[in-house]
């Protein structure tokens, strides 16, 4: 096996806080795509939030929408360039709370592009608020004595929702905080991505990360809470899997 | 300045293709036109009318104002649009349901049995080309024959030459009538 | 040129577009719109184009955003509710200078609104729209077959400008029907593909590192650029304007009526005249060289009970006459479900002309 390197697609760097797994996991798509040999082929649709601070450290074809549009705009581009690999990065306030009726239908048209979504309980650039994925009783920025799920509803689960209802290819939950998780998150993204490649359907990676920052914790505190509280909401593995495998 | 026809009826009653058809004769005879459905407020309670305006030259306003020549297929319709026909203008009145026999006598009005005509020519859904040969007529805009090569065009078309045969006899009644 | 055939308004904005080198559309249905989505869901496909039905305004501008940015050529529609939800998405193209063409089929009023034919949008249009600091070109045609010729134009421009072109049409445009002839049809994948836009390819790692989102040179560049646009862009037809004591701004379906009141008043030895804007932004300024020098006044007539156009038509004066005043009026048509009259407007230039009616500015 080749010596492991920075994947081109990556420039050094990045804003982002000690602990974070965007970095890991925005790394572990590039190094799909070029091991899939697309990184000359490829348009990353990046949300308004932390995932867009990627776009200062990546050399590869991207754009930016609105928040909450990236899978309308990269439906636009996959509708018009089929034979580009075509994803979104973003994070769950964006996918999931405000890009909700975009996430929800661009999966329910089973659009052939694959989304990537962080998800880390809470909005996290804009300070900690509540979001859709926030555990029950979680404390954040708008939530203080904790989540009350009686009237701003339960964790949702995007992956599993696709599993229920939708048409979709691939639907996966990944982690980054450890080598084994990071291992197994690489191979969720490279089904999604080859089951974007093959014409299956809609495909989606959630990555489950830390936020030490807004958590208001420490990086071993961190890893800690999500072992014991935020795994037990958010189950990982595949969670639709290609058909044929 | 650019003539007006105005056709007015129940929808269904074909007043909107029948505009249309003339139209396309308009169109393929040379006329410069305009053809307007009725829009907005009109449309409600199953009423239709259509206005074609024609000419050499720019036609300003689409919209209904002094008219020449109104085909009325029913009683609002010629209540409605009566008042709206120029001095010296023609309407035509479905005989077959309006029942009113008085009307203004600055206007020559010609009672048609629109409905009758047709269906004698085993053509029942065929009143809007008894109205389309009989607004040829009165409008003088190019011969029966000629009106009838562009209708059947308009139904080749439309995949429906089967019924041209119907339809060239229907077209003959309304332009005789 | 085609052969000249009959069509819809709305259909002509769908076929000319197609002949223009449309790749995507993307759309929500609408009324007084809906026809444009119909034709193309039905056409598009045979051409292997695509059109999406999309499940919002919202996600249909964002859609095409995507397919503009790698190039395409694009298109959205709506009527003035479905347009207010497009904002956003409208200024991350103005943001990304993307040159995506959009058509607003007007209807009337605020909120819902009414399946009137009105002109409650001209604020919104000539202003940009959306968040920030652009402008769009707005183009307003008058009949079915300036609706398709602005079409292929709006693209032409969209291009040559990368900014964002807008078709203002109203509910009687859409609606009408009329002879129309298009222009030849382009096949998209003859079309070479922009320098700017955006192939899949990566950014070599010798580039400068990729430019912060706000910074000087862009609000230079977007200044120089709409100024350069409202030099090279006002288009505008006027009727009668020579010797007119009077002349009436007036732009699409109404300007309709107008020509027939102007015909009316002229019989009865009344000299009005118009200037139909073409272009609502640049607003056709250079218009008012064509109007002699004593002109009694100025008219600014549309549908929308605020009187939109009417700053526009004072501004226009006072970059024209700086050495005297002349009094703009404004007719406004506050019934919101119709085109005014013939006589309507005849009645109200007369009042202007007797000095029943104040002016505006």
């Amino acid at each position: 096996m080749a010596k492991r390197g920075i994947p081109v697609l990556k420039k050094p760097g990045g804003n982002f806080c000690p602990g974070c797994g965007h970095n890991i996991f925005h790394r572990l798509i590039c190094e799909v795509i070029e091991e899939l040999g697309y990184e000359n082929n490829q348009m990353m649709c990046f949300a308004i939030g932390c995932a867009c601070n990627h776009a200062a450290v990546f050399n590869g074809e991207n754009t930016m929408g609105p928040h909450g549009r990236p899978a309308s705009v990269a439906t636009g581009v996959k509708r018009t360039n089929e034979e580009m690999l075509v994803t979104t990065y973003q994070g769950d306030g964006d996918a999931y709370v405000i890009g909700l009726q975009d996430t929800f239908n661009a999966a329910y048209r089973n659009e052939r592009i694959t989304q990537f979504v962080v998800n880390n309980t809470c909005f996290a650039m804009t300070g900690g608020q509540m979001g859709w994925t926030t555990l029950p009783g979680q404390k954040t920025a708008t939530s203080q004595t904790g989540r009350d799920t009686d009237t701003t509803g339960a964790p949702l689960k995007f992956p599993e929702l696709v599993r229920n209802d939708f048409n979709a290819a691939y639907a996966a939950r990944g982690a980054v905080h450890n080598p084994k998780e990071i291992r197994k998150t690489k191979g969720y993204i490279r089904q999604a991505l080859e089951a974007q490649i093959a014409g299956e359907g809609y495909s989606i990676v959630e990555a489950v990360s830390i936020c030490p920052t807004n958590w208001h914790m420490s990086v071993d505190q961190s890893i800690d809470f999500l072992e014991k509280e935020v795994l037990g909401a958010f189950e990982l593995g595949e969670i639709v899997k290609r058909r044929g495998e | 300045m650019a003539k007006e026809v105005v056709f007015a009826g129940f929808g269904g009653q074909g007043v909107l293709t029948a505009g249309y058809m003339f139209a396309e004769i308009l169109l393929k005879v040379g006329f410069n036109l305009t053809y307007m459905p009725a829009y907005g407020a009109e449309m409600r309670g199953g009423a239709a009318n259509c206005t074609v305006k024609f000419g050499d030259g720019k036609i300003g306003s689409p919209l209904m104002k002094d008219v020449n020549l109104l085909v009325a297929m029913n009683g609002p319709a010629t209540d409605a649009f009566e008042k709206l026909v120029v001095p010296g203008g023609t309407m035509l009145v479905n005989s077959d349901i309006v029942d009113r026999k008085i009307f203004r006598s600055d206007i020559t009005v010609v009672p048609i049995p629109f409905n009758t005509l047709a269906r004698e020519e085993g053509n029942d859904r065929g009143a809007n080309i008894v109205m389309l040969g009989a607004v040829v007529k009165y409008t003088g805009i190019t011969d029966v024959e000629t009106a009838a090569d562009i209708m059947r065009g308009y139904f080749d078309e439309k995949g429906k030459s089967k019924y041209n045969d119907a339809n060239t006899r229907t077209l003959h009644r309304g332009y005789e009538s | 040129m085609s052969e000249t055939v009959l069509m819809k308004g709305n259909e002509a904005v769908a076929e000319a577009a197609l002949r223009a080198g449309l790749d995507f559309y993307a759309a929500y249905p609408i009324t007084p719109q809906t026809e444009i989505l119909e034709y193309l869901s039905k056409k598009m496909p045979e051409l292997g184009r695509v059109c999406v039905q999309a499940d919002s305004e919202i996600t249909a501008i964002n859609m095409i955003m995507g397919a503009a940015y790698t190039g395409k050529r694009v298109l959205t529609s709506s009527a003035g509710p479905g347009i207010s939800l497009k904002q956003e998405g409208l200024s991350y193209c103005a943001a990304n200078d993307l040159p995506v063409v959009y058509v607003d089929v007007q209807r009337g009023g605020n909120g819902l609104a009414n399946m009137g034919s009105c002109q409650t949008e001209y604020k919104r249009e000539v202003t940009g729209g959306g968040n920030g600091d652009y402008h769009a070109i707005i183009l307003a045609p008058a009949s079915v077959q300036e609706t398709a010729d602005m079409v292929s134009l709006a693209y032409e421009l969209a291009e040559k400008y990368r900014n964002i072109v807008g078709i203002m049409t109203e509910a009687t445009i859409g609606q009408l029907v009329e002879p129309v002839t298009f222009k030849e049809a382009v096949d998209p994948a003859s079309l070479p593909v922009p320098s700017w836009a955006k192939t899949g390819k990566m950014i070599s790692s010798s580039d400068e590192p990729i430019k912060p989102r706000i910074k000087d040179a862009k609000p230079k560049a977007d200044r120089a650029k709409y100024f350069q646009m409202k030099e090279e862009v006002q288009m505008w037809e006027s009727t009668n304007v020579d010797d007119a004591d009077y002349v009436v701004f007036a732009f699409g379906a109404p300007s309709r009526v107008v020509y027939d009141a102007l015909l009316i008043l002229r019989e009865e030895g009344q000299k009005i005249g118009m200037i139909r804007p073409q272009t609502l932004w640049p607003y056709p300024e250079k218009a008012l060289e064509e109007l002699k020098e004593d002109v009694k006044g100025l008219i600014s007539l549309e549908t929308n009970c605020t009187g939109q156009m009417l700053p526009d038509v004072a501004l226009a004066r006072d970059l024209h006459f700086k050495d005297r005043h002349v009094p703009v009026y404004s007719c406004a048509y506050i019934v919101l479900d119709r085109i005014p009259t013939v006589m309507q407007v005849v009645d109200d230039i007369k009042a202007i002309i007797s000095g029943q009616t104040e002016e505006a500015y």
